[in-house]
């Protein structure tokens, strides 16, 4: 079963807004903006290009620094902690971007145990997780190949170990599928669903996908030009009647540029992400 | 050719001794201390995890610029009543190490730093987000990611101080150039001069030769 998502918080975002000139000289970024995230929910961030959402993604592993508000991690209050203070809260966020940023003169096995050493964690036991993660992610005979010779999905599992390595409570996706094919993509789901329910780990996702926000997510917050227009439960799958998003949904087919009509959608559509984890995992 | 070379071999054996000597010098401390100020310089560089040190990167690239600015037969010169001081001396092949160790801190710097500016910025910013500190990235993702570029770098660097080291021939600094200034130029012994020249061609391909090798060992991208 999914984590029932329970009342602690494991994100807050309190009127957080980053501003900057993006290259064509236009001021980009998101306006002050409030995000809340319980413990244990996969929320999803959709948008179109530009709409601020990896932006806002970044602003809560502080890779962006707010020009304003606080940033409230697992109670910990980021912005206000020092240099050091803030590596150690970082060490149990985690990191997936879409295109993978694996260390290219590493194995896999060092790959994954890269931000364990970066916490100073006790080889034996840096060992054990490195040993747990790569069963999850179902890459252990690969333990000893460098990246270079693995696919790009399986790339992306490496990443999703490295990242749950060190126990993260959080994990922050950067469009972790978008370098993907829809097949891979929906497989690359399915282990995301499983580390949610598994280690109870709480998902930030950004995504300009639909099928991806939908199969996988408990809620969603819909961003234009820099701000979070709606927020919608989208648990069973459905996207409600009326909103913003059924609207886009109709008008675009799809939120973004290079979103296809999947031919993985199937028409149980309403396949809860639950469901769909398990079909994932056994497929 | 063949009796010359019998003749001068001590000479050629001591003058190959001293260009080693020379070259060992200047790529340590090049290596050492412009290795190091290279990193800076690059971590210092805007969107970097030490730029809000940019003024020390405005400096060290303002002083980088203005010591390669100087041909190295002048900077050699220039910088002689430094290299009296440091070395006792100003002529022999300690003497030249200085002026050679100095063009070469800051040939290495830059090219460090440009060696490092290739790497995609997204490794680095996954270092960042799994807490790592900036000693922490130069050690587990700069050094690595970087590495066979790095040794391809090294490799250029000895190529270059190889000939530079010739240049300090000119003002007594001994090694192969010393030798070939004196006898194939000076005496116009055109075979002694044919010998140096090989001998070099001999030490350029054989270090580009090994670099090359070992930068393709430790490439595993």
């Amino acid at each position: 079963m999914p984590k029932t998502p329970s009342s602690t918080l494991a994100i807050e975002l309190r009127a957080v807004s980053r501003r900057f000139a993006d290259p064509g000289g236009r001021t980009v970024g998101v306006h002050p903006t409030s995000l809340t995230v319980p413990q244990g929910e996969i929320h999803g961030i959709i948008g179109f290009s530009g709409a601020g959402k990896s932006t806002l993604l970044r602003l809560v592993n502080l890779l962006e620094r707010p020009d304003a508000g606080e940033v409230i991690v697992h109670g910990n209050t980021l912005t206000r902690l020092s240099a050091a203070g803030l590596r150690q809260a970082r060490h149990r966020i985690g990191m997936i971007f879409q295109h993978f940023n694996l260390l290219h003169n590493l194995t896999v096995a060092d790959n994954v145990a890269l931000p364990m050493r970066i916490a100073g964690a006790d080889p034996a036991r840096i060992r054990e997780r490195v040993q747990v993660c790569l069963d999850f992610v179902g890459l252990a005979e690969k333990a000893d190949v460098y990246p270079g010779r693995l696919s790009g999905g399986q790339k992306q599992r490496v990443a999703i170990a490295r990242a749950l390595a060190p126990e993260p409570h959080v994990l922050l996706a950067d469009e972790p599928t978008s370098a993907l094919d829809p097949r891979t993509t929906l497989d690359l789901l399915g282990v995301l669903a499983d580390a949610n329910r598994q280690f109870g780990v709480t998902i930030l996702l950004v995504s300009h996908e639909m099928e991806v926000i939908r199969r996988l997510c408990h809620r969603v917050s819909v961003m234009e030009g820099g701000r979070i227009v709606e927020q919608l439960d989208i648990a069973d799958g459905r996207i409600p009647e009326g909103s913003q998003l059924a609207s886009w949904l109709s008008d675009f087919g799809a939120v973004g540029p290079a979103a296809s009509p999947s031919p993985t959608t199937r028409p149980d559509a309403a396949a809860t992400p639950h469901h769909f984890a398990l079909e994932a995992a056994h497929a | 050719m063949l009796e010359t070379l019998i003749e001068l071999a001590p000479e050629i054996l001591k003058a190959t001794g001293e260009t080693l000597l020379m070259l060992a010098i200047c790529l340590s401390a090049a290596i050492l201390i412009g290795g190091a100020l290279g990193l800076l310089v690059f971590l210092t560089s805007r969107g970097q995890s030490l730029e809000r040190f940019r003024a020390f990167n405005l400096i060290a690239n303002g002083v980088i610029n203005v010591v390669r600015s100087f041909p190295f037969i002048i900077l050699l010169v220039a910088i002689s009543p430094f290299t009296r001081v440091i070395a006792g001396t100003s002529i022999g092949p300690l003497a030249a190490s200085v002026p050679l160790s100095i063009a070469a801190i800051f040939y290495f710097a830059r090219l460090i730093e440009q060696t490092l500016r290739d790497l995609p910025r997204g490794v680095i910013e996954a270092a960042e987000a799994m807490g790592a500190s900036p000693l922490q990235i130069i050690r587990h993702v700069l050094l690595v990611e970087a590495r066979s570029g790095l040794v391809l770098a090294v490799t250029v660097l000895a190529v270059s101080f190889l000939s530079y080291s010739a240049v300090a021939g000119v003002v007594g600094g001994g090694g192969i150039g010393d030798l070939a200034i004196r006898y194939g130029y000076y005496r116009f012994q055109t075979d002694v001069m044919v010998i140096t020249i090989v001998l070099l061609i001999i030490l350029v391909q054989s270090v580009q030769f090994f670099g090359q090798w070992a930068a393709r060992r430790v490439d595993k991208r």
